[in-house]
């Protein structure tokens, strides 16, 4: 139902070699996490790893991840956003 | 840190001016609209096109959080959220979920009709939806103005870290004659607050809609920082919108 643009995500994996793909998806999605995971081992050499809890935005950003060196997160649902000072 | 990569997840639909929506329209009769859509449906030039046909005025306006026109946030709950004031005779927000435009009505105290396009249904969210959420709001501010000893709450994910702030707001507590502990944590479970019985009020420095919704699920006095750093202020407009 919502375009999940995997070849536009593969294309990037390729380009930058990235190597551990940490995909996040939001709650309505997650049921297709089993397709993103498939297609980016299936398409590339990177590894991909599923997020198990929520993902409410851009700014929900799990910290981490380079300690599994992880070393591009993917979320689907949520676009670049200016973070409010104080 | 590893490299983000965001993907919008379109709706794969045409999102059409349906009769439904346009028979609502033209009972409320509208001369103008305030437009807003989540990032899956933002993507609407051919709609606001038939709705200009109906000769009605697309204002588009920009929370000030968000990349492009029209999208809304789930934290643009506050009436400074946008980069100008929402003055025209309907707000229409485009999606299927009820998280952002319960934000608008936050942020609004005005009703939002939401089209959702999938199931081609009209609602409409009022201040009655959220009353609950004020209620306990305005309950919240009192007793943290109240409370003597405090704790700030500081997520360690970046997008929602507000560490500074919650040490600036620390010194201003320490001014007001009131103890203050920051506790730091990488997701703010409202759980762990039964832990620390000696704080009386806590404030939350990460997403603020754990300070608007959440609230209502616990009995532990919780507020945003933005309140704790003027909560007269923010009491004020709380009491102001249920005139």
């Amino acid at each position: 139902m919502y375009k999940l643009e995997l070849d536009k995500l593969i294309n990037e994996i390729k380009k930058q070699k990235y190597k551990k793909i940490l995909i996040q998806l939001p709650d309505g999605m997650k049921n297709k996490a089993n397709i993103v995971a498939d297609s980016i081992e299936e398409n590339t050499d990177a590894k991909a790893f599923i997020w198990f809890g929520d993902c409410y935005g851009a700014c929900d950003l799990p910290s981490g991840m380079d300690i599994l060196n992880i070393d591009l997160i993917v979320q689907w649902g949520h676009n670049k956003f200016n973070k409010e000072m104080w | 840190m590893p490299r983000l990569f965001l993907i919008d997840a379109k709706w794969e639909g045409e999102i059409k001016l349906t009769d439904q929506l346009k028979n609502y329209l033209k009972k409320e009769n509208p001369k103008s609209i305030d437009l807003f859509a989540s990032v899956q449906f933002s993507d609407l030039s051919n709609f606001i096109k038939e709705l200009e046909k109906l000769k009605i005025k697309i204002n588009l306006s920009k929370a000030k959080r968000t990349d492009k026109p029209l999208q809304i946030l789930g934290c643009d709950c506050y009436p400074d959220s946008f980069q100008k004031e929402l003055n025209s005779d309907l707000i229409l927000y485009i999606g299927d979920g009820m998280f952002h435009p319960k934000a608008l009505v936050f942020a609004t105290n005005k009703p939002i009709t939401i089209f959702d396009p999938i199931n081609n249904q009209v609602k409409i969210l009022t201040k009655k939806d959220i009353e609950k959420e004020l209620i306990v709001k305005k309950r919240n501010i009192r007793k943290y103005l109240n409370a003597e000893k405090i704790g700030i709450l500081v997520t360690v994910k970046p997008g929602q870290q507000y560490l500074n702030s919650a040490e600036k707001l620390k010194e201003q507590l320490k001014k007001e004659g009131k103890k203050s502990y920051i506790f730091i944590n990488d997701n703010i479970n409202l759980f762990n607050l039964e832990n620390y019985p000696f704080i009386k009020a806590w404030i939350n420095t990460a997403c603020p809609r754990i300070g608007t919704d959440d609230i209502v699920n616990t009995d532990y006095t919780i507020i945003n920082l933005r309140e704790a750093l003027n909560p007269i202020k923010y009491l004020e407009d709380l009491e102001n919108k249920n005139e």
